[in-house]
């Protein structure tokens, strides 16, 4: 597979001055809108960053396609519940785009207990030669008019303006973990710890209760939702994974309340690899439908998993993102790493899926051919238009000289959240508050 | 010092309890009763965090048990692995140690896990508190109150034996929820007692979470349904029971009321 190993880096990376990075620069969220033209980032300090692809110019062939800051705005804000004396933190947990039907394009953004629905719409005329008013603004003198004139629209810079349309708030107790676009474009999921409810776009002071797992005593909490997501194409149909590594399908169409599954995925545990953590790294921290709605990919703590909506009973592929961790869960529990929530995603055509590591290291595997490649997202280590190298991790005895050994791994550099571009090779890569964008190699 | 993870190779030494399993599960209780302890001196700790957390303390808790149970032999130097201060942690964790060990002792002869009871009994209180708010605009199918039914005086917060510091914290801003809320009370009872709630002697910097800075006794006097204690035994002759729903505009003017004692940020 040639994107495995020849992955050129177009446009370098969107890179924050590291003297001055501060915790609120870290990015939270990475997701390409529905036509990859636009690339959404939203980060711990409540901020949404859009950037868009150029259009390619015959001028300039080898600046195909690079991404420019399109907008940024400041989606949510910190606010503080007074009844339980708490802050809501602005971090941005995820970023979904609508399906564009007209100029201006829609996303919504969420935190931990809100969801806003943003409008970004370009301007690039403006009306010029108002009567009772100059150039200024200023408001001219009446007894001077002495002709009247129609305003005509001018072309002016561009400006890319944010305005929020909609604000979805009051509907959850616990911490908004996901939030997904239902294909009939008229409503939306929201999950939480223990519920999750159904908004239609329109309507913000109302939502429906679809799902929930709280229980009546709450000593009686042993699991919790951990994501959740709509069927590409059924309306009616949507997953949500559980921190006992379970997945539930569910029908809307059979009752109001979807507490009842329609399927239920679960691996029965391996008794030889049974631990103290066996149920922590079980956890789901990512579920991604497939583009063709066939299969379901989740992300537990140490592998990657894809799962035929017709199979509940065990995964159809299992991959290792990082086996030689496995030795090492008490001190990963100890320093909270294993709590670290992953992401996953699908390329366009569904033949490869990547996810991300520790030491900045992120993986693609190949469903077809089964290779698997591990490549690094870093200032250091790769030049603009330079060729991604391939890692690898030394799990014992000699170390090679390219490699690196499992103890040397840094693991304050995380890769959480990655985006593949719909239809092309086209990556997007947060490195904490760094932005890499990774491209195929042009021929 | 990291305590180094090691993989159970054979089932076989599950049963026979090796020395370098117990270590890690010795370690396991260690960091999570760590965890669990920074965990609640948090305003708001992650739920998911705290369910995994209090998942790995009650397998821990099972294998203590099947250990003891088992009345293996190990099970003694089990315990006595526990008193060893041979553990190479920081000083500063050494009294954390202690502490834990008489937990374990502790534990291992109770029936319940009472930690995490105590736990979950955070998470309900937790709970019943949120609830109260109101359902907001979610038209839930489910009764809007459903989860204060939580919020009956539990029995097990004054059974637990638990020592350490942090817990007893836990017990004494429980008991004072427990008197806010007398146990017997059905919810909609509950509700009648929100609204008869007496908001000026709240001062401005009430917590919920913490308690309240009022005497409790004072808070009672401006309950007349439960200034009495013979009302409080029989609580359902005292208390209406014909009364209607809680309406949603009531439960909003009873939070305009609160949220105006509520220091504004």
């Amino acid at each position: 597979m040639e994107e495995e190993s020849d992955f050129r880096k177009i446009n370098n990376s969107f890179l924050r001055d590291h003297n001055y990075a501060t915790e609120a620069d870290i990015i939270s969220t990475v997701e390409f809108n529905s036509t990859g033209e636009l690339l959404a980032t939203g980060d711990k300090g409540g901020r949404v960053v859009v950037f868009q692809r150029e259009q390619e110019s015959k001028n300039q062939p080898h600046r195909r396609g690079e991404y420019n800051v399109y907008s940024t705005f400041q989606s949510h804000e910190p606010e503080f519940d007074y009844l339980k004396s708490l802050e809501i933190e602005e971090k941005i947990n995820k970023i979904r785009w609508l399906p564009q039907q007209n100029a201006a394009y829609f996303l919504l953004s969420t935190n931990d207990k809100t969801v806003k629905l943003w409008k970004i719409s370009e301007r690039d005329k403006r009306p010029e030669g108002y009567n009772l008013k100059d150039e200024d603004g200023r408001i001219r003198d009446p007894g001077t008019i002495t002709t009247l004139r129609v305003p005509v629209l001018q072309p002016m810079d561009l400006m890319v303006e944010a305005t929020p349309r909609r604000v979805f708030s009051n509907a959850h107790t616990y911490h908004i973990n996901s939030i997904s676009v239902n294909s009939d474009y008229e409503t939306f999921m929201s999950t939480d710890d223990l519920r999750i409810n159904l908004w239609n776009l329109e309507i913000t002071n109302r939502s429906f209760n679809i799902v929930d797992i709280k229980p009546t005593n709450m000593e009686e909490l042993t699991e919790v939702i951990t994501a959740a997501e709509f069927h590409p194409h059924q309306c009616n149909t949507f997953v949500y994974s559980s921190s006992k590594g379970s997945i539930r399908l569910c029908d809307m169409r059979a009752s109001a309340l979807c507490d009842n599954h329609s399927k239920f995925f679960e691996e029965p545990e391996d008794p030889s690899n049974r631990s103290f953590f066996s149920e922590i790294i079980s956890s789901i921290s990512d579920v991604k439908f497939s583009h063709s709605g066939r299969y379901l990919m989740t992300r537990d703590y140490l592998t990657v998993k894809v799962w035929d909506l017709n199979m509940e009973s065990k995964p159809l592929e299992t991959y290792q993102v990082h086996d030689y961790l496995r030795s090492k869960l008490c001190s990963l529990y100890e320093n909270d790493c294993i709590f670290d929530k992953f992401e996953c995603v699908w390329n366009g055509s569904d033949s490869v899926i990547m996810t991300g590591s520790y030491n900045n290291f992120f993986r693609m595997f190949d469903r077809n051919t089964k290779r698997d490649v591990t490549l690094e997202a870093s200032r250091e280590n790769s030049k603009p238009r330079a060729i991604l190298k391939p890692r690898k991790v030394c799990v014992g005895g000699k170390r090679r000289k390219d490699e690196i050994s499992v103890d040397s791994l840094d693991f304050s550099k995380k890769i959480l959240h990655t985006a593949w571009h719909p239809y092309e090779n086209i990556i997007a890569v947060a490195a904490t508050n760094n932005l890499y964008i990774f491209q195929d190699k042009i021929n | 010092m990291v305590a180094k993870g090691q993989k159970r190779k054979i089932h076989g030494d599950y049963e026979t309890g090796g020395s370098v399993w117990e270590s890690q599960l010795q370690s396991v209780l260690d960091i999570s009763m760590d965890k669990f302890h920074r965990d609640q001196a948090l305003v708001e700790p992650s739920l998911l965090r705290s369910v995994l957390i209090n998942n790995t303390l009650r397998q821990v808790q099972f294998e203590v048990e099947s250990l003891s149970e088992v009345g293996n032999p190990k099970s003694q130097t089990y315990t006595e692995l526990q008193l060893e201060s041979d553990f190479s942690r920081d000083s500063s964790l050494m009294s954390h140690n202690t502490q834990t060990d008489e937990d374990v002792i502790a534990w291992s002869s109770e029936d319940e896990f009472s930690l995490s009871s105590a736990i979950s009994s955070i998470l309900k209180d937790l709970d019943a508190v949120i609830e109260a708010g109101g359902p907001g605009p979610c038209v839930s199918q489910r009764g809007p109150l459903g989860s204060i039914e939580n919020v009956t005086g539990d029995g097990k917060f004054s059974q637990s034996g638990l020592k350490t510091q942090r817990t007893t914290d836990i017990i004494s801003s429980s008991s004072k929820i427990d008197m806010m809320y007398p146990s017997g009370l059905q919810d909609v009872a509950l509700d009648k007692l929100l609204l008869d709630i007496d908001t000026t002697v709240f001062e401005p910097e009430v917590n919920f979470l913490q308690g309240f800075s009022v005497n409790a006794d004072e808070l009672l006097k401006c309950l007349p349904s439960m200034s009495k204690s013979s009302s409080l035994d029989s609580p359902s002759s005292s208390i209406n029971h014909g009364q209607p729903t809680w309406e949603i505009h009531e439960i909003e003017h009873v939070m305009d009321v609160l949220m105006r004692t509520c220091p504004q940020s």
